[in-house]
């Protein structure tokens, strides 16, 4: 049989006319011509219902519990109500310190080299952590150690030690990276641009000092600690190898009893930003550098928003979708200006999240990137994407749908995650019926309401001279064009140790 | 110990790997892994070829070529495979030009003539016409092209993860497929590997020099650790960076990349794997049907024949950089599939880790270092043992250095404890069950072993690390860790324009009563 090529289109055709089969096009060994022809079984798949693994606690506590008894193993891990956010601006650092202290520091009737010596003898993985807008641990062990795993899980929860030895470790290891936050550009670039967008008055963008971190005291970790992990702020998920039933008792009889500071404080909500950003080309001199940084973006929504999905699909096409997506065959494909290049516009969970495009290119020719980057925000202002387009980010969509819930751990780790940031119920449920309506209609809408071209921040992060000065083979491509007539302006490296920016001029 | 009656220590026998081996007549081996759980499976091959097997001149090529592999067939990523061979052919000629007039100005740069043989003012005209030739070829060649179809015929059907990587002894392809859409991934791989079309090399070159970039040249280290490689491999060719050096990527010709393809891409120099929910009898079905279309390569790929000359005196490179002050100090040792390589692991796992040596040591009980730690590196032909350590100021870089060589000292002269050495096998004995958590990592895992030697290599690792005795630890310490086999960098740290000079921590502030 003809081995011919099939473009999209005629595949399409032949695909839709009826009269057809794909047989007609099989080759003497039985292997279609295109694997577009191929024909697949279907595979039948409803994401687990959250109601059947959850159960509720001692004092309020709530778990996600996934058996899963194919190996030996047990994953037990909690969130807990707390973050960055409730840490107050001259003590910045101490909500991080105090969730790696938990588990560096000892407990009150372990010292730190007697838990971890005993830890590591069981091979019994156990940490703690604080986040911007979570806390927590885990602990993950052989099902033949559970019992002394869950207790020493627990005793560093609710008794952790704060060895004065180790967070004086801690301390002198957290001043040196503060040295060093200027060296790299990936973490400029992401410093910066997180200013420009919420400002330097919202908790995301203050940084630890060399003051701020000699302000955390011991006394101050442990009351930071004791006001939030209390069982009744507390989602543990737990999967491997173990009895329902019989763990629920456990983390029960765990969780019973007095917690220190049991005074059961109403934790505050995040707060949401108020900060507008000022639209312009910003940049940041590094000089000796071969590559720049880029990015290009704006305020975004929040999960809450019904547009949620079409916002996605959206910038699947024009930049999510890796080397399915506009900018990467773009920008790395067609022009080599790349190795990565994309987009992302990832919802806010409390407060709006943003839209933003990135690259890193050889100095000279981040203009000529940018200028396609933002060419390609605009046609998708502007055009209906083609149908081709739409059905394969909505198909991605859909079938990779079973790959959220591949193992007890995702399963019970999913859940437990929706219940702390209150997602909308049935969300799984109705997910991809929701993706599979969005239409190229809805498309253009979003990309016309949520894009603004006029809201642009534009930051270049490397050698400044050399990106200005553009490709002398390429001279249409320049920043000074994209800034539009204004000012580019310039941001200058902050004093790494009390992020004190120099005055200008 | 106070701790030791409470402890109940891990099930003594794991769980072996034993994976359906399957191997068409062509030589394309398959290891197949059914396993229960989601919808999906992990799919992968690796072609037994890195950057050891290349030479001056191509570095680079291996891991080019894993990025043209992406670049489509003869029927998938294009419109008209007829004009977009014959415009490939066009592009070559042209390019062929080109590579002449930069060998003019190569030659004007070597003698001093010009300062910049890429600057567009020190071009000929004739140069500028031919650029312009080719710019025009590429964009008539975009109208046949349709872009990444490898990647839209996978993601459509909700295939993910597609990706690939090159090492200095291995190139592996994998993805996770829907388990109903298995056939997709024979349909492509297949197709990939028996009728390949390079296209869009040179903006892929292009893409290759921007990873670089971002990889090695704007990072703090690493042009240093490049060089560092350099320094430490002699004869090896693991000497040279995988992505290859600058003038090298600027200069790779598609023919040369073709060449490479026909002699390490044949079946009989790859293996295949998956794992996760899948009916073997239907895979090797399928495995006949699609892979043993491709023909066997009569020439087998040689085994490397430069092997690394023993070191004779002690190296040292001193750098200044924007990073932390810290020493690097590597020794020669053995490849991944040595018998001494067991013992150095567990030598690693012994000084690594909160209740390692070094960290005990160094951090907790000295304070000369925020950080120190080891690295074991078996590679197909050869291998190295490091240790590292970050000062803590005032202390220097120096001053690790001796603390880490003093540690060394002390395994040297005395026999690890019973129960040091049994907290390391329980730890290997947990990560063997650990492992197969994952089926994607577990596929991989299948294959890189098979790839440096073979993949039943992932069951006797484990029974030999349990098997490494005190005394085995002993003599490789004395073995490997002598001060002629050692390699030392050491890093000073260089202080951005402006930035003020480090201050030193807060001494004693909440610290030791």
């Amino acid at each position: 049989m003809n081995q011919r090529a099939l473009n999209r289109r005629d595949w399409l055709r032949l695909t839709t006319g009826a009269a057809l089969s794909a047989g007609w096009l099989r080759a003497a060994d039985g292997i279609p011509a295109h694997p577009r022809l191929l024909e697949f079984p279907p595979l039948s798949f409803e994401p687990p219902e959250p109601s059947k693994y959850r159960r509720e606690l001692a004092h309020g506590a709530v778990a996600y519990l996934v058996e899963d008894h194919q190996l030996p193993l047990v994953t037990v891990s909690v969130t807990v109500k707390t973050g960055e956010y409730l840490e107050p601006e001259e003590l910045t650092g101490l909500a991080s310190m105090t969730g790696s202290q938990m588990r560096s520091g000892g407990t009150t009737s372990l010292s730190a080299r007697e838990f971890d010596e005993e830890a590591a003898f069981l091979a019994t993985n156990v940490g703690s952590s604080i986040g911007d807008t979570s806390g927590g641990g885990s602990v993950d062990c052989l099902a033949a150690n559970l019992d002394r795993s869950l207790e020493l899980f627990f005793d560093m929860l609710r008794h952790p030690g704060f060895d004065p030895q180790r967070f004086q470790i801690a301390k002198a290891g957290v001043l040196q990276s503060m040295e060093r936050r200027n060296d790299d550009t990936g973490g400029i670039i992401s410093r910066e641009y997180r200013r420009l967008l919420r400002g330097d008055d919202f908790f995301s963008t203050r940084e630890v000092t060399k003051a701020t971190l000699e302000a955390i005291t011991i006394e101050g970790m442990r009351s930071f600690h004791d006001r939030y992990f209390h069982p009744s702020s507390m989602i543990f998920s737990v999967s491997g190898d173990f009895d329902t039933d019989d763990m629920v008792k456990r983390l029960n009889a765990a969780l019973e009893g007095d917690w220190p500071g049991s005074a059961n404080p109403q934790v505050p909500d995040v707060p949401k930003p108020t900060y507008q950003p000022k639209p312009g080309v910003y940049m940041v001199e590094k000089p000796d550098n071969n590559q720049s940084q880029v990015r290009i973006g704006h305020l975004g929504i929040q999960r809450s928003n019904p547009d949620q999905i079409a916002v996605g699909i959206m910038n699947y096409i024009l930049g999510g979708g890796g080397f399915s997506s506009r900018i990467m065959s773009r920008v790395r494909s067609d022009e080599g200006l790349a190795y990565s290049a994309g987009s992302d516009f990832s919802p806010g969970t409390y407060y709006p999240g943003a839209f933003t495009a990135y690259f890193q290119s050889e100095n000279s020719r981040c203009a000529q990137a940018a200028t396609l980057v933002l060419g390609e925000v605009e046609r998708i202002r502007q055009e209906k994407v083609g149908q081709d387009e739409l059905d394969q980010a909505k198909s991605y969509l859909t079938e990779i749908f079973p790959r959220y819930f591949a193992t007890a751990g995702q399963v019970a780790g999913t859940f437990a995650e929706d219940e702390y940031t209150g997602r909308e119920k049935d969300y799984w449920k109705n997910y991809r019926a929701r993706v599979s309506a969005v239409t190229a209609d809805d498309v253009l809408r979003v990309a016309q309401k949520y894009l603004m071209p006029d809201k642009m921040l534009i930051l270049g992060v490397g050698d400044v001279k050399a990106m200005l000065a553009g490709n002398p083979d390429k001279p249409e491509f320049s920043f000074q064009k994209l800034a539009g007539g204004k000012e580019i302006e310039y941001i200058p490296l902050p004093d790494p140790m009390t992020m004190e920016y120099p005055k200008k001029g | 110990m106070l701790l030791a009656a409470t402890l109940s220590p891990p099930p003594s026998a794991a769980q072996d790997v034993e994976p359906i081996v399957h191997t068409l007549s062509n030589g394309m081996k398959f290891l197949l892994l059914p396993e229960k759980g989601d919808p999906n499976v992990a799919a992968g091959w690796v072609a037994k070829v890195g950057s050891v097997n290349e030479r001056p001149g191509v570095t680079g090529v291996a891991h080019l070529f894993e990025h043209m592999m992406f670049k489509g067939t003869r029927t998938i990523g294009t419109k008209d495979i007829d004009k977009d061979l014959a415009t490939i052919a066009e592009l070559d000629k042209v390019r062929g030009q080109i590579r002449q007039e930069e060998q003019i100005l190569l030659e004007k740069y070597r003698r001093g003539l010009i300062d910049d043989p890429h600057d567009p003012a020190v071009r000929s005209e004739r140069h500028n016409e031919l650029l312009k030739t080719f710019a025009g070829l590429i964009q008539s060649q975009r109208e046949l092209i349709v872009k990444d179809e490898i990647d839209r015929l996978y993601s459509s059907a909700g295939a993910s993860g597609m990706n690939a990587g090159t090492s200095n002894d291995m190139t592996v392809y994998f993805i996770n497929v829907p388990a109903n859409k298995l056939e997709l991934w024979f349909w492509i791989e297949s197709d990939r590997l028996l009728n390949p079309v390079f296209r869009e090399f040179y903006s892929e070159r292009d893409v290759v020099h921007e990873e670089r970039r971002l990889r090695v040249d704007s990072t703090p280290t690493g042009k240093i650790d490049e060089q560092f490689d350099a320094m430490f491999w002699m004869a090896s060719p693991y000497s040279w960076p995988v992505i290859g050096w600058p003038s090298d990527l600027e200069g790779l010709t598609r023919e040369e990349a073709l060449d490479f393809f026909g002699l390490y891409y044949a079946p009989n120099n790859i293996t295949a794997s998956l794992v996760g929910d899948f009916d073997p009898d239907v895979a090797i079905a399928l495995a006949e049907k699609y892979f043993g279309r491709l023909k066997r390569n009569p020439r087998q790929p040689e085994p490397i024949r430069t092997r690394e000359i023993p070191q004779l005196a002690q190296k040292r490179m001193t750098a200044e950089a924007e990073t932390r002050p810290q020493v690097t100090v590597r020794y020669h040792t053995v490849p991944d599939a040595n018998k001494d390589e067991p013992p150095l692991l567990v030598l690693g796992n012994l000084l690594n880790g909160r209740t390692g040596r070094l960290y005990k040591s160094l951090v907790l009980e000295q304070q000369v270092a925020l950080q120190a730690g080891a690295g074991v590196n078996g590679l197909k032909y050869d291998g190295y043992f490091e240790l590292v350590g970050v000062a803590r100021p005032p202390h220097t870089p120096e001053d690790v250095e001796k603390a880490l060589l003093k540690e060394m000292d002390v395994l040297r002269d005395e026999l690890v404890g019973d129960r040091e050495l049994q907290k390391v096998k329980n730890q290997q004995l947990a990560g063997d069950f650990r492992k197969l958590k994952s089926k994607f990592s577990l596929m991989i895992q299948l294959l890189s072993y098979d790839a440096l030697g073979d993949w039943s290599n992932i069951n006797e690792f484990s029974d030999r690390i349990q098997a490494v005795t005190a005394e085995d630890v002993r003599r490789v310490v004395r073995k490997y860790f002598r001060p002629e086999n050692s390699n030392t960098l050491i890093y000073y740290t260089k202080d951005a324009e402006g930035a003020p000079a480090p201050t030193e921590g807060p001494q004693g502030d909440g610290g030791q009563q």
